[in-house]
Protein backbone atom coordinates (compact mmCIF):
# COMPACT_ATOMS: atom_id res chain seq x y z
CA UNK A 1 0.00 0.00 0.00
CA UNK A 2 1.32 3.42 -1.03
CA UNK A 3 1.25 6.33 1.75
CA UNK A 4 -0.89 8.20 -1.07
CA UNK A 5 -3.46 5.56 -0.93
CA UNK A 6 -2.94 5.54 2.81
CA UNK A 7 -3.57 8.99 3.14
CA UNK A 8 -7.21 8.80 1.15
CA UNK A 9 -8.45 6.15 3.41
CA UNK A 10 -7.58 8.19 6.42
CA UNK A 11 -9.03 10.55 4.82
CA UNK A 12 -11.97 9.19 4.61
CA UNK A 13 -11.99 7.44 7.51
CA UNK A 14 -11.90 10.76 9.27
CA UNK A 15 -14.58 12.28 6.91
CA UNK A 16 -16.63 9.61 8.19
CA UNK A 17 -16.18 9.60 11.95
CA UNK A 18 -16.03 13.34 12.06
CA UNK A 19 -19.18 13.55 10.65
CA UNK A 20 -20.64 11.28 12.88
CA UNK A 21 -19.25 13.20 15.67
CA UNK A 22 -20.56 16.79 14.09
CA UNK A 23 -24.27 15.04 13.99
CA UNK A 24 -24.64 13.84 17.31
CA UNK A 25 -23.99 17.81 19.10
CA UNK A 26 -26.68 19.07 16.67
CA UNK A 27 -29.38 17.79 19.01
CA UNK A 28 -28.93 20.08 21.78
CA UNK A 29 -30.63 17.41 24.58
CA UNK A 30 -27.57 15.33 23.69
CA UNK A 31 -25.05 18.20 24.29
CA UNK A 32 -22.54 17.29 27.24
CA UNK A 33 -22.28 20.74 28.22
CA UNK A 34 -25.70 21.26 28.28
CA UNK A 35 -26.09 18.09 30.15
CA UNK A 36 -23.56 18.69 32.90
CA UNK A 37 -25.06 22.25 33.95
CA UNK A 38 -28.38 20.89 33.87
CA UNK A 39 -27.39 18.18 36.48
CA UNK A 40 -24.97 20.79 38.28
CA UNK A 41 -28.02 23.19 38.58
CA UNK A 42 -29.89 20.13 40.36
CA UNK A 43 -27.70 19.23 42.72
CA UNK A 44 -27.27 23.26 43.62
CA UNK A 45 -30.97 23.15 44.53
CA UNK A 46 -30.95 19.63 46.33
CA UNK A 47 -28.60 21.34 48.10
CA UNK A 48 -29.76 24.54 49.03
CA UNK A 49 -32.67 22.31 49.73
CA UNK A 50 -30.79 20.62 52.23
CA UNK A 51 -29.25 23.61 54.09
CA UNK A 52 -32.91 25.70 54.29
CA UNK A 53 -34.34 22.10 55.78
CA UNK A 54 -31.75 21.93 58.44
CA UNK A 55 -31.99 25.34 59.28
CA UNK A 56 -35.47 25.03 59.53
CA UNK A 57 -35.08 21.87 61.55
CA UNK A 58 -32.67 23.49 64.10
CA UNK A 59 -35.20 26.22 64.69
CA UNK A 60 -38.16 23.40 65.22
CA UNK A 61 -39.88 24.30 62.29
CA UNK A 62 -39.18 20.58 60.58
CA UNK A 63 -38.88 17.36 61.75
CA UNK A 64 -35.71 15.43 62.11
CA UNK A 65 -37.24 13.34 59.34
CA UNK A 66 -37.34 15.75 57.13
CA UNK A 67 -33.91 16.97 58.09
CA UNK A 68 -32.29 13.88 57.37
CA UNK A 69 -33.69 12.98 54.27
CA UNK A 70 -33.33 16.56 52.73
CA UNK A 71 -29.66 16.51 54.09
CA UNK A 72 -28.63 12.59 52.72
CA UNK A 73 -30.08 13.91 49.25
CA UNK A 74 -27.65 16.92 49.56
CA UNK A 75 -24.52 15.18 50.77
CA UNK A 76 -25.22 12.30 47.98
CA UNK A 77 -25.96 15.08 45.57
CA UNK A 78 -22.75 17.15 46.33
CA UNK A 79 -20.88 13.91 46.17
CA UNK A 80 -21.93 12.86 42.73
CA UNK A 81 -21.12 16.54 41.26
CA UNK A 82 -17.61 16.11 42.90
CA UNK A 83 -16.81 12.53 41.37
CA UNK A 84 -18.49 13.55 38.10
CA UNK A 85 -16.31 16.86 38.17
CA UNK A 86 -12.61 14.38 39.53
CA UNK A 87 -13.60 12.27 36.19
CA UNK A 88 -13.86 14.88 34.06
CA UNK A 89 -10.19 16.49 35.56
CA UNK A 90 -8.86 13.56 35.21
CA UNK A 91 -9.60 12.76 31.34
CA UNK A 92 -8.62 15.93 30.78
CA UNK A 93 -5.27 15.67 32.29
CA UNK A 94 -5.12 12.86 30.37
CA UNK A 95 -5.59 14.07 27.54
CA UNK A 96 -2.82 17.18 28.24
CA UNK A 97 -0.45 14.01 28.69
CA UNK A 98 -1.07 13.08 25.67
CA UNK A 99 2.25 13.08 23.77
CA UNK A 100 1.54 15.02 19.93
CA UNK B 1 -33.67 9.22 40.71
CA UNK B 2 -35.16 6.03 42.19
CA UNK B 3 -32.99 6.03 45.23
CA UNK B 4 -33.36 9.65 46.07
CA UNK B 5 -37.73 8.84 45.78
CA UNK B 6 -37.17 6.31 48.58
CA UNK B 7 -35.58 8.42 50.84
CA UNK B 8 -39.07 10.72 51.09
CA UNK B 9 -41.02 7.50 50.71
CA UNK B 10 -39.02 6.12 54.01
CA UNK B 11 -39.25 9.38 55.74
CA UNK B 12 -42.73 9.80 55.32
CA UNK B 13 -43.34 6.23 57.12
CA UNK B 14 -41.07 7.50 59.42
CA UNK B 15 -43.08 10.97 60.26
CA UNK B 16 -46.71 8.65 60.27
CA UNK B 17 -44.75 6.18 63.05
CA UNK B 18 -43.35 9.17 64.96
CA UNK B 19 -47.21 10.37 65.57
CA UNK B 20 -48.13 6.75 66.10
CA UNK B 21 -45.49 6.77 69.24
CA UNK B 22 -47.18 10.47 70.16
CA UNK B 23 -50.36 9.31 70.45
CA UNK B 24 -49.48 5.81 72.34
CA UNK B 25 -47.45 8.33 74.68
CA UNK B 26 -51.04 10.33 75.30
CA UNK B 27 -52.73 7.36 75.32
CA UNK B 28 -49.92 5.79 78.32
CA UNK B 29 -50.16 9.07 80.18
CA UNK B 30 -53.35 9.37 80.32
CA UNK B 31 -54.00 5.87 81.49
CA UNK B 32 -55.38 7.54 85.23
CA UNK B 33 -57.00 10.64 83.74
CA UNK B 34 -60.77 10.75 84.89
CA UNK B 35 -63.47 13.05 84.46
CA UNK B 36 -64.17 15.63 86.86
CA UNK B 37 -67.15 15.05 87.82
CA UNK B 38 -69.47 11.84 87.58
CA UNK B 39 -71.56 12.74 84.45
CA UNK B 40 -68.30 13.60 82.01
CA UNK B 41 -66.17 10.77 80.54
CA UNK B 42 -62.24 10.30 80.93
CA UNK B 43 -60.30 10.50 78.73
CA UNK B 44 -60.40 8.13 76.03
CA UNK B 45 -58.34 6.09 74.28
CA UNK B 46 -56.92 7.44 70.84
CA UNK B 47 -55.68 5.34 67.82
CA UNK B 48 -54.25 6.73 64.72
CA UNK B 49 -55.34 5.33 61.16
CA UNK B 50 -52.79 5.34 58.42
CA UNK B 51 -53.51 5.95 54.22
CA UNK B 52 -51.40 6.20 51.42
CA UNK B 53 -50.73 9.47 50.17
CA UNK B 54 -50.42 9.56 46.25
CA UNK B 55 -47.56 11.95 45.30
CA UNK B 56 -48.53 12.31 41.22
CA UNK B 57 -45.61 14.61 40.78
CA UNK B 58 -43.37 12.13 41.40
CA UNK B 59 -45.63 8.92 41.31
CA UNK B 60 -44.60 7.91 44.66
CA UNK B 61 -47.15 6.31 47.01
CA UNK B 62 -45.72 7.69 50.45
CA UNK B 63 -48.12 7.24 53.43
CA UNK B 64 -49.66 9.43 55.67
CA UNK B 65 -51.86 8.96 59.57
CA UNK B 66 -55.32 9.71 57.87
CA UNK B 67 -57.13 10.15 61.40
CA UNK B 68 -56.52 10.11 64.99
CA UNK B 69 -59.81 8.33 65.93
CA UNK B 70 -61.23 7.41 69.23
CA UNK B 71 -61.29 3.84 70.74
CA UNK B 72 -65.42 3.43 71.24
CA UNK B 73 -64.91 -0.09 73.66
CA UNK B 74 -66.35 1.26 77.45
CA UNK B 75 -64.25 2.79 80.40
CA UNK B 76 -63.02 0.37 83.00
CA UNK B 77 -65.47 1.24 86.43
CA UNK B 78 -63.30 1.18 89.70
CA UNK B 79 -64.89 1.57 93.02
CA UNK B 80 -63.28 4.51 94.58
CA UNK B 81 -66.51 6.50 96.78
CA UNK B 82 -63.75 9.19 97.75
CA UNK B 83 -63.26 10.20 94.43
CA UNK B 84 -65.01 13.54 93.19
CA UNK B 85 -65.99 11.40 89.53
CA UNK B 86 -67.64 8.76 91.68
CA UNK B 87 -71.18 8.12 90.88
CA UNK B 88 -73.93 7.30 93.87
CA UNK B 89 -72.87 3.71 93.89
CA UNK B 90 -69.12 4.49 94.18
CA UNK B 91 -67.91 3.88 90.59
CA UNK B 92 -65.55 5.84 88.88
CA UNK B 93 -65.25 5.44 85.13
CA UNK B 94 -61.36 4.80 83.98
CA UNK B 95 -59.91 5.45 80.57
CA UNK B 96 -60.26 2.24 78.44
CA UNK B 97 -56.32 2.38 78.50
CA UNK B 98 -54.58 -1.30 78.75
CA UNK B 99 -50.91 -0.28 79.47
CA UNK B 100 -50.38 -3.92 77.86
CA UNK B 101 -51.74 -3.14 74.23
CA UNK B 102 -50.07 0.39 74.59
CA UNK B 103 -46.59 -1.06 75.16
CA UNK B 104 -47.39 -3.64 72.33
CA UNK B 105 -47.78 -0.50 69.67
CA UNK B 106 -45.33 1.39 70.88
CA UNK B 107 -42.83 -1.50 69.99
CA UNK B 108 -44.84 -2.51 66.72
CA UNK B 109 -44.46 1.80 65.98
CA UNK B 110 -40.78 1.30 67.04
CA UNK B 111 -40.26 -1.47 64.56
CA UNK B 112 -42.15 0.02 61.82
CA UNK B 113 -39.67 3.02 62.63
CA UNK B 114 -36.53 0.76 62.49
CA UNK B 115 -37.64 -0.45 59.17
CA UNK B 116 -38.22 2.26 57.49
CA UNK B 117 -34.89 3.98 58.89
CA UNK B 118 -33.11 0.67 57.55
CA UNK B 119 -34.88 1.34 54.04
CA UNK B 120 -33.19 4.77 53.86
CA UNK B 121 -29.67 4.02 54.96
CA UNK B 122 -29.74 1.25 52.42
CA UNK B 123 -31.10 3.17 49.84
CA UNK B 124 -27.95 5.94 50.83
CA UNK B 125 -25.59 2.99 50.94
CA UNK B 126 -26.52 1.74 47.57
CA UNK B 127 -26.56 5.34 46.06
CA UNK B 128 -23.00 5.67 47.72
CA UNK B 129 -21.42 2.94 46.34
CA UNK B 130 -22.46 3.77 42.84
CA UNK B 131 -21.33 6.88 42.98
CA UNK B 132 -18.13 5.31 44.19
CA UNK B 133 -17.67 3.58 41.36
CA UNK B 134 -16.89 6.68 39.30
CA UNK B 135 -13.48 7.25 41.86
Amino acid sequence: MTPLEAARLYGSIAAKTLGQATGAPADPTRDFTRFLREELAQAGETLARGEQVARAGLTGRASVQEVVEAVTAAELALERVTAVRDRVIAAYQEILRMPI
Amino acid sequence: MELEASFAVAASGMRAQSLRLRVVAENLANADSTAESPDADPYRRRLVTFRQALDRELGLARVEVDRIITDSTPFQLRYEPWHPAADKNGLVKYPNVKPLVELVDMREAQRAYEANLQTLATARAMLRETIDLLR
